[in-house]
């Protein structure tokens, strides 16, 4: 059986279509769960907790479809000019339960009229990812913001909490060759960001993302760069 | 803004119960109060043929049957929804590429499930806000009024809405390829291009090179762009025409090869990969290639019979009469009493009944596919024709096979593309350049006949003129150039002498027949523009 798949080169293309079996299904869970939830009042916060579980493994398997059609050379960004603040939006909407879920005040600052290029679902589900761990991590506060900053675009996503374990601070996330740091949910999570951020490229310049615990609010700092 | 779906036509098309409840729920939620719900592709087209909806929220994956893309093929192909409608796909698929690349029309915006409320409302917002900041320009297009559209374009460019500015000057560039100024074109794409290298710029780059005859160009500019954005499926389209024009059908097969590797279920795409790869003699490609349209053709709304016909020739042409019978009779319960698909078999029969032996089938065969051609007249496409002709020909009736290439090369005179089909048929049964004669006659003749009307034109004696193309147009009917000299002068005799009535209707003629008959675009727009611009100072003179 083993030498069946290698020979023919169907093991990734399996994968994917098992994953998107999955997701199917999943996307079908989401919704009766939601359906139910709405439906039990009292009991809100364990559809929430299920909710936000099925969401997470959600968002784990569109990850690793992603990098399956990188890997197959099946996929290319597309790249159009955006409003910033449209992206945030995006991102927030994606994350509106979660952030009502846990009481926090989620503060953003971003010009109306700043633009960049990107491409809008890739960008806007990385910085969901991200939003979604700040949401978990933070006490109170999580604080997005947008400028441009010599020739980049900067979105940080900033909170009260904690701040990166040491891992994260040390890695080197452009390399894609050092994968140490890479595990649990929120090492994936900023692992297939920087992954996107490096995608994005123009002239001489290429995207990157930085973690840091240098928020102004005093917990973890994530910075994404986009050329 | 405040936007509400209140009043809104909606459709929801979704086969999972679950979600068309949990849509139609989120809808109701955002104080939408019109909700029409379809499971599948045919029940939502059915809808959309009823009403005429402002959003279509229509699943990708819909079981058995069209699946959303077919269901959007359709509705733009027969006009069920137009510019105002927000179309959106919805999907569990994360990558956007992958699922438009196959797609030959465009949906509004593409979502991937699940999405909440909030999501999809900030979504159609945001379309809702660039169509109607859009809508001017939109309803001069449908309209047909191409100059209105760019003076609106214009207007809107000039206000300075760096929000909206992109997309402005991506239509704008559009605009002007359609009325043939590929120098306004090329300015905005190189602009764009030198603040940021977007794919949709260099493309158009290349499609300006492409119109402007410097194929080579082109293509060395598509093969970059592909290079860098394998998913830039377009991109594969332009190359293959650009190759087709250079007559190289091994590269059009192989760039459609590639382009289907990576989206297979394009039909349209499959329907040229069948065609080239015939033409190379790749039988084996070719047939896989047929039998995907075939089966994308089903719920598609460019199936054609012509697709099962193409399938079945290529089964007769390896003597695989069996199969070939079997796809024809396949092809009759797909296309019952549809007098095309009936004159396709009957056409094929001919030669698939001789080569098993059974002369008096092939007989009745030759006699019915001539009833039919005679009684469906013109309305029968340039292929099937050619095919007639060659079965006459192997059947003995030259007189009928003579008659119809005369008529053939005469009113395709200009369509090298099809000259050279013809020429390959008569390749193909030993009869190498039969027509060759008549070919470069008609072209002859052709060419004297605008060379002496452009010179009566140029002596101002329009009426001459015109009257020469007129007997001309009677041999060789909807041909192009003709069409193209006519509206020149009449436009031209517009504006110098007094403005009728008359000939202002019969101008109007000529551009929908030239329309009808498929004068390119960009030459057609040219002559648009200067008309606009006459009509736009006569009505400002009363």
């Amino acid at each position: 059986m083993r030498s069946i798949l290698e020979n023919n080169g169907v093991f990734p293309t399996i994968l994917a279509s098992t994953v998107h079996d999955i997701k199917n299904s999943l996307g079908t869970l989401l919704e009766l769960i939601r359906q139910a939830a709405a439906k039990q009042n009292d009991q809100a916060t364990e559809f929430d907790q299920l909710e936000f579980e099925a969401q997470r493994i959600n968002h784990s398997l569109m990850q690793l479809l992603v990098m399956y059609k990188i890997d197959a050379r099946k996929f290319s960004l597309v790249i159009e000019e955006h409003v910033v603040a449209d992206i945030i939006k995006e991102a927030i909407d994606q994350q509106a339960r979660l952030s009502r879920l846990h009481n926090i005040d989620l503060q953003v600052v971003c010009d109306e009229d700043l633009m960049c290029f990107c491409d809008y679902p890739v960008i806007s589900n990385g910085l969901a990812s991200v939003l979604n761990n700040a949401l978990r991590y933070t006490k109170n506060t999580v604080l997005i913001s947008a400028t441009e900053d010599s020739g980049y675009l900067r979105i940080a996503i900033e909170d009260d909490g904690d701040g990166y374990p040491q891992k994260f601070l040390t890695a080197d996330l452009s390399n894609s060759g050092e994968l140490d740091w890479v595990s649990g949910n929120s090492g994936l999570g900023l692992y297939f960001v920087s992954v996107m951020a490096c995608l994005h490229k123009d002239a001489d310049k290429t995207g990157y993302v930085q973690v840091d615990n240098q928020s102004s609010l005093g917990g973890a700092r994530f910075t994404l760069y986009l050329p | 803004m405040s936007f509400s779906l209140t009043g809104k036509n909606i459709l929801i098309v979704e086969d999972n119960p679950v979600f068309r409840k949990a849509m139609r729920d989120m809808l109701y939620g955002l104080q939408a109060d019109i909700v029409t719900e379809a499971d599948n592709g045919i029940a939502a087209i059915n809808a959309m043929t009823k009403s005429t909806f402002d959003i279509v929220l229509c699943d990708y994956n819909l079981g058995q049957g069209k699946n959303g893309q077919q269901v959007l093929e359709e509705a733009r192909h027969r006009k069920l929804i137009d510019y105002r409608c927000v179309f959106v796909l919805i999907s569990a698929e994360q990558s956007a590429s992958a699922v438009l690349g196959a797609m030959d029309s465009k949906p509004d915006d593409y979502l991937t499930k699940p999405f909440n409320a909030q999501q999809l409302l900030s979504r159609l917002t945001k379309h809702f806000v660039r169509k109607n900041y859009l809508v001017s320009i939109e309803k001069s297009l449908a309209k047909g009024d191409l100059a209105q559209a760019i003076r609106h374009c214009d207007a809107l460019l000039e206000v300075g809405d760096k929000k909206m500015q992109m997309q402005l000057l991506k239509t704008r560039a559009e605009l002007a390829i359609s009325a043939g100024d590929f120098d306004k074109a090329r300015q905005i794409y190189q602009d764009v291009l030198a603040q940021r290298e977007l794919p949709w710029a260099r493309m158009g780059l290349g499609v300006i090179d492409f119109q402007n005859n410097n194929i080579e160009q082109a293509i060395a500019g598509f093969q970059s762009l592909v290079a860098d954005n394998p998913m830039l499926m377009e991109c594969y389209d332009w190359l293959g025409k650009a190759y087709e024009a250079l007559d190289q059908f091994t590269q059009v097969e192989n760039v459609l090869q590639q382009a289907l590797q990576l989206s297979p279920q394009s039909i349209l795409r499959q329907k040229k990969l069948a065609e080239a790869a015939d033409k190379n003699g790749n039988l084996e490609a070719a047939e896989k290639a047929y039998k995907s349209v075939v089966k994308l053709g089903k719920h598609s709304v460019h199936g054609s019979c012509a697709d099962f016909a193409g399938l079945a020739k290529l089964y007769a042409k390896t003597n695989a009469t069996d199969e070939a019978l079997k796809t024809l009779a396949a092809m009759r319960q797909e296309y019952a009493n549809q007098p095309e698909a009936e004159l396709r078999a009957s056409t094929l029969e001919v030669d698939v009944f001789k080569a098993q032996g059974k002369d008096e089938l092939s007989q009745k065969a030759l006699q019915k596919t001539l009833e039919l051609c005679e009684s469906l007249g013109n309305k029968v496409p340039k292929d099937a024709q050619l095919d007639v002709v060659k079965t006459c020909l192997l059947s003995d009736e030259h007189g009928i096979a003579e008659e119809m290439l005369h008529d053939l090369i005469h009113a395709n005179i200009d369509d090298e593309q099809f000259l050279n089909d013809l020429r390959r048929m008569q390749s193909d049964i030993g009869m190498h350049n039969h027509s060759e004669i008549l070919i470069q006659k008609t072209k002859q003749a052709l060419i004297a006949t605008n060379n002496k009307g452009v010179a009566l034109y140029k002596q101002g004696r329009f009426k001459e003129a015109l009257d020469l193309f007129e007997q001309a147009i009677q041999t060789m009917p909807d041909n192009k150039t003709i069409i193209v000299n006519m509206l020149k002068i009449m436009i031209h005799d517009l504006k110098v002498n007094e403005f009728c009535e008359e000939k202002n209707q019969r101008t109007i003629n000529l551009f929908k027949k030239a329309k009808q008959i498929g004068v390119d675009q960009h030459k057609l727009g040219i002559l648009q523009m200067e008309y606009a611009k006459l009509r736009h100072s006569q009505l400002a003179k009363h």
